[in-house]
Formats: C-alpha cells, sequence, structure tokens
C-alpha cells in the first residue's frame, strides 16, 4: 500500500478511536493486521430502531488505491459479517447497497463517514434502493412485520437485548423440531413473511 | 511528410489485393498500370471515407478546440470539456453559448467553473486526504490537496477509470478538472500518454462522425460526412459498416444483423454467459455485466451514462417513486421470455435453414481466399501460353466479383430470416435464388480447369458471367434499399 494511504488510515482509525466517538456515536474500528488491509468496524444499533441494542459488525477491506478509489472498489469490500434484516443490506451476504461505497465515493470521505453513513442507512432505509428485494418488500408492504423481524435478527445475531415477538421463537422452534438449523430457520421465516406453513413448504420441497 | 503518412499510402496500396504481390514478382512496371485498371468495378462502390490516424486525429482535434476557443475566451482543456458535452458538435456548442444570457452561468451549468469558491489562506496547512502538512494546491473552486494526492487521484482516475473527464476530488464538487491542470499535476510521461490516448479515445467515441476501425491493431479512425450504416474502408484494408462495426452487411440493417449474430452464437459457452449475465443499454446497445447488487443500473459508455432498472430495463428516474412496479413487470418479463422461447423451439427448424445457407457463403467466402492462389497461378499459366498480362487480369476480377456476390448472399439468409412473407419477400426470394445460382455457375467456371478450354472462349464466358452476376446483385440490393426507403419490409423478430 502507498504511503498516502498508510498515513491516512493511521490518522482515520487514530480519529474515531480518540474522539471518543464510541460512546457518542456508536462506532469503532479494529485493526486486524499490521499493513491496514483488514479493518473491522462495529456499529451500535441506533435508537428508535429495530437494531437499538444490537452490535453490528462489519469487515472493510482496504484497496491498493485507497483513498483514491472507494472501500467497495472490489464487490464485498464492505460487508456486515453479522447478520441484518435491512432493505439495503443483503439478508444471505451482508453486501451493502449505499452510493458512497461506489460512484459517489470522494478522496476526502473517510472510514468514519462511511461506518456514519452505514448507521444513518439503519436509521432510515432506502426501500426503493433495494439490495435485498425481499426485505423491501416486506418493508413496503408489512412494517410491523419489518419491525419484528429486524429486531428479531438483532436478538438472535446481533447480541441484542430488546425483548421481541415470542410468537417468533415459537415459529423457529416448531422447525428446530423438524431439523431444521436455528439460522435457516430464522432466514426462511422471515423470507416468508413468518408463515409457518409456507416456510415448511419451501425448505421441504 | 511523416513516417505515418507514408505508413498509409503503403497500406492504402496493398489494400487493392494480394495479387500486388505476385505481380511485382514478375513485372515491376506493371504494378503502376494494373492498380486503377484492377479496382474499376469497386471504385463505383468504394467509399469517400477518410482514414485517420492518432496524430492526425489529434491534430483536428486541436483545431476545432482553437475555433471554439478563439469565440468563447477560455482556456483549451475547458473548450475540450464543453466540446465534449456537446459531442464535438461546434456549431451546436457555439449556438448554444450565444442563445445563453449569462456567459458565467453557462460554464457552471457545464461544470467548467465552479457554482461556490470557498476562500481559503495560501500557504503550507494539512492535506486533508493524507493528512500531512505540505503546500496545497487546487482548482478554481479552491478544494485544496497536496501535489501527491492530486497526483495519486489523476493517476488512478486515468488508468483504472480510464476518464478524460475527471471531477474535483472534493465530495459532491462536479467540477471537471481541465486538462492544463492535469498536465500540471502529472509527471510520468507514460501516464500523460496515456491520457492523451484517452482524450483522442473520448473525441472519437463521441464524434458521431468518427469510428475507430475494428482491424487488429490498427488504432486508426475512419471519418464520414454523414452518420448513417455504410460500407468505410479503413486503410488497413479493413472493410466494415460504419454504424455498427461488423464486417458490411447489405442488405440486412445492423439491428436484425445484430440479433442474427447473437441467434447464431447463440450455442456456444460465450453467448450462454452473455444471454445469462448480460444485457444491453436500452439507450445505447451496449453490452452491460451486472457487477454490484442494486439495480439502479448507469451505463459506463463514455457518451452514453444513462441510468436505467436492470429489471425492467426503463429509465431509472420513475423508480423512485414506484420500484414494485418492477416486480410486477418482472413476470411479464419472464412470461414474454418463455413464450419467445416456445416460439424460437418452433422456428428452430426455420432458422437452421436459414442458417446453414448462411454460413454455407461464410466458408465459401473464407475458401475464396485460396482461390486468389490458385487464380494467381493461373493467370501465369495463361500468360505462358498466349495471352498478355492485361488480357488475364479479368480472372482476377471475376475473385473479387464472386468474393463480393458471397458476402452478399450471406446476408440475405439474415435477412430473409427475420423477413415476414408477403409479395415483396417472394420478389426478393426470386432474386436471391437467381444471384445463387449464377453465383455458383460463375464460382464453377473459376474451379474449371483451364487447360481444357480454349482461353478465349473462356474468358468471353467468365466475363459475360461475372458482368451479368454482378448486375443480379446490384438488383437485389437496389430492391432491398428502396423496399427500406418505403418502409415495405415487414420483420418478425
Amino acid at each position: 500500500m502507498s504511503n498516502i494511504a498508510l498515513n491516512r488510515l493511521q490518522r482515520e482509525c487514530k480519529e474515531v478511536v480518540t474522539n471518543s466517538e464510541v460512546s457518542e456515536t456508536g462506532i469503532m474500528i479494529e485493526i486486524l493486521n499490521e499493513n491496514l488491509t483488514e479493518i473491522k468496524g462495529h456499529i451500535r444499533g441506533p435508537p428508535d430502531t429495530p437494531y437499538a441494542g444490537g452490535m453490528f459488525d462489519l469487515d472493510i477491506k482496504i484497496p491498493e488505491a485507497y483513498p483514491f478509489s472507494p472501500p467497495n472498489a472490489s464487490l464485498e469490500a464492505v460487508k456486515f459479517t453479522t447478520k441484518i434484516w435491512h432493505p439495503n443490506v443483503s439478508s444471505q451476504t451482508g453486501v451493502i447497497c449505499l452510493d458512497i461505497l461506489k460512484d459517489q465515493w470522494a478522496a476526502s470521505l473517510t472510514l468514519r463517514t462511511v461506518l456514519l453513513s452505514i448507521q444513518a442507512l439503519m436509521c432510515s432505509p432506502e426501500p426503493k434502493d433495494p439490495q435485498d428485494a425481499v426485505v423491501a418488500k416486506q418493508y413496503m408492504d408489512k412494517p410491523q412485520v419489518f419491525k419484528d423481524t429486524a429486531a428479531f435478527w438483532t436478538l438472535k445475531f446481533a447480541n441484542g437485548t430488546v425483548p421481541v415477538n415470542a410468537e417468533y421463537q415459537n415459529r423457529v422452534d416448531k422447525l428446530k423440531d423438524m431439523g431444521v438449523r436455528e439460522e435457516e430457520a430464522i432466514s426462511v421465516l422471515s423470507c416468508n413473511n413468518w408463515d409457518l406453513n409456507r416456510a415448511t413448504v419451501y425448505i421441504f420441497s | 511528410m511523416s513516417d505515418d503518412e507514408i505508413n498509409m499510402d503503403d497500406s492504402a496500396e496493398s489494400d487493392q489485393g494480394e495479387e500486388d504481390e505476385c505481380l511485382s514478382e514478375d513485372d515491376g512496371i506493371a504494378l503502376e498500370s494494373h492498380d486503377p485498371n484492377a479496382s474499376e468495378y469497386r471504385e463505383n462502390a468504394e467509399p469517400d471515407n477518410e482514414v485517420l490516424n492518432h496524430d492526425q486525429l489529434e491534430a483536428e482535434m486541436k483545431k476545432t478546440i482553437a475555433d471554439v476557443q478563439a469565440v468563447l475566451q477560455v482556456k483549451s482543456g475547458t473548450c475540450r470539456i464543453l466540446l465534449h458535452k456537446y459531442k464535438w458538435n461546434k456549431e451546436s456548442l457555439l449556438e448554444r453559448f450565444y442563445e445563453h444570457p449569462d456567459t458565467n452561468a453557462f460554464l457552471i451549468d457545464a461544470q467548467v467553473i465552479p457554482r461556490h469558491t470557498e476562500k481559503l489562506p495560501c500557504g503550507e496547512s494539512e492535506c486533508d486526504i493524507c493528512c500531512m502538512v505540505s503546500e496545497l494546491s487546487g482548482l478554481a473552486c479552491n478544494h485544496r490537496a497536496c501535489t501527491p494526492c492530486w497526483r495519486s487521484y489523476l493517476t488512478n482516475k486515468i488508468l483504472d477509470g480510464a476518464q478524460s473527464e475527471i471531477e474535483c476530488m472534493a465530495a459532491n464538487c462536479k467540477l471537471l478538472i481541465e486538462d492544463e491542470k492535469v498536465m500540471f499535476y502529472i509527471t510520468d510521461p507514460a501516464i500523460i500518454a496515456s491520457y492523451r490516448r484517452l482524450i483522442v479515445a473520448s473525441y472519437v467515441e463521441t464524434n458521431r462522425l468518427l469510428k475507430w476501425c475494428p482491424g487488429v491493431d490498427c488504432g486508426k479512425a475512419v471519418r464520414v460526412n454523414h452518420c448513417e450504416p455504410r460500407l468505410v474502408v479503413c486503410s488497413c484494408g479493413s472493410r466494415f459498416c460504419f454504424s455498427c462495426g461488423n464486417d458490411w452487411h447489405e442488405p440486412v440493417n445492423c439491428r436484425l444483423l445484430k440479433l442474427w449474430m447473437k441467434k447464431c452464437s447463440d450455442d456456444s459457452e460465450t453467448s450462454n454467459w452473455i444471454n445469462a449475465n448480460t444485457k444491453e443499454c436500452p439507450k445505447c446497445m451496449i453490452t452491460i455485466e451486472k457487477d454490484g447488487g442494486c439495480n439502479h443500473m448507469t451505463c459506463k459508455n463514455t457518451t452514453c451514462r444513462f441510468e436505467f432498472c436492470w429489471m425492467c430495463l426503463g429509465p431509472w428516474e420513475p423508480h423512485g417513486s414506484s420500484w414494485y412496479n418492477c416486480n410486477r413487470f418482472d413476470d411479464t418479463v419472464a412470461k414474454t421470455a418463455r413464450d419467445a422461447q416456445e416460439l424460437s423451439r418452433a422456428n428452430l427448424q426455420r432458422y437452421l435453414f436459414y442458417y446453414n445457407r448462411y454460413m454455407g457463403h461464410q466458408q465459401s467466402l473464407r475458401l475464396e481466399g485460396k482461390l486468389y492462389a490458385t487464380v494467381k497461378s493461373k493467370m501465369e499459366q495463361m500468360q505462358t501460353l498466349s495471352m498478355s498480362w492485361i488480357e488475364v487480369q479479368f480472372l482476377r476480377k471475376a475473385v473479387d466479383i464472386l468474393s463480393e456476390c458471397r458476402r452478399t448472399l450471406m446476408f440475405t439468409y439474415a435477412f430473409a430470416f427475420y423477413l415476414r412473407r408477403d409479395n415483396n419477400s417472394i420478389i426478393f426470394e426470386t432474386n436471391q435464388k437467381d444471384l445463387e445460382m449464377e453465383t455458383e455457375q460463375l464460382s464453377g467456371f473459376l474451379e474449371r480447369d483451364l487447360e481444357t478450354e480454349n482461353l478465349v472462349t473462356l474468358k468471353q464466358k467468365v466475363q459475360d458471367k461475372y458482368r451479368y452476376v454482378e448486375h443480379r446483385r446490384r438488383i437485389l440490393l437496389d430492391h432491398c434499399s428502396e423496399g427500406a426507403e418505403q418502409d415495405l419490409w415487414q420483420f418478425n423478430e
């Protein structure tokens, strides 16, 4: 990696860490290797959203030409490693659809702005420009189901603490009794608006 | 005269065909006398397009820039950006310029001068990009950075982005960087050369009257006076359609040819992949691979940049409010696709009929390359018998005409495949049948063993035949183009 990128990243990491932003904004950066090409980001679920109380992890791969090409220059370079139910994030892979990660990237943006933008996206999803069409459809057609589902995912995958719809857990347990892995059960039920029959048909057909 | 021009002249001569070589072997003087003679019939069809190499293109581009600069009184780099925006149509740029009440607003809209200028102190300060303190500089918008950062940014855009129009580095600043600035920051001659190539490439690609020659390693462009599908010839010998860049394909039009070629390569793995993974930009028809998650697509073709929806291929604009219409639309698309599939199965037999004939002529056309060599030796043979050099030239011309007929016939099958049956199509088929039959007879004459024939009679026969065949070819093509003009042809797609 070039000197510019190294300098920049060292400064950026310091910026996030020293600003005591962890408590203020709930974003954090963790450096995985010495040459700073792999970085882990953490975002606390913003309050008053279904993600509240959860801690979401992201993988960030820094491209060779950083900061002149965006962190997302190659596909999937910034993605959630924590499973999350969100219209602009793939529920399968965690890939994020966000303009500043692609064509709207500018060299003056930083990892901090990226994480803050992702956090803002968690507060206000954009279902009209979706990454996961199934989630987006649910968000548009059944807002309450979406909220409950997103909260359920937060509890299950992001160490959430907020109590959720108990019926959902029942249905997951029923599928588990049939020998389905919990993660798959949650995913299929979520995609089928928690209709147990349809989920069963989907899994076993 | 520069080297390039000399090269061009050379290749223009070799364009006349392989026979040049064979003739120069035994008779150097004859070379000159035969050239205009041999291309006699071709001259009628020979297009009047210009061929330009990189330096000529650059010179021509600079001239246009200078013309505009004289009026606009701004930097030449700025003129280039403006001209690019107006697709190198000088008149329309100047017209807009004069129409616009406020010159400044005009330049702001064109993203060549900044909307806002931030006032900043000069001297050393910390660069926002690399976080190091040094001398900062920037554009008119006063977004500043240190020189190494500008250099890296521009290098990245030029080498990875292959862009010749580069926006300011700051977020949301749309100011385009003029060439003078780019050259100021970039010092590496290799990158400057790449940038100059990009500029010329964008000049050719946005200019409606210019097209790159598709010939391997040719790197020249051809210019025409009107943008239309027509035969153009490059000095490297490539003959192609100005509109679509394929082999000259009269009578079939570019759109149908593209459909046809796609259909023909349906079986290959590559085309399976293309079908499965790409779609065409609904505006400029360039083939696009989707490499990201969301359905909001922006065409990467510099002249197009159309924003559309991957699902329905409609413009993206209305999707902000009604993306879900696409979900429903998707069903219809899938249904249409299924119907189309069934239809194409039913039509498979029909398709194979046309395909086999198309490929047959293509194969023959390739073999006529060999025929040139055979004919060459025959011509030598005939000269040893009784005829003079000039008298045997008819054989070469016959092969020229034979090749043209093969090419035309080949594309008539693509044309016929899409043609709906009506009275006109019956006339077309009669013309096609006639041409095919006569072409095969001409082909037969040329393959016949010469020694058993009386040379004078043979010559007479061949000449009669090729005149007649060429005449039939002309009739077929004229009928097709008349039909196109009068909108007589009905196509099934």
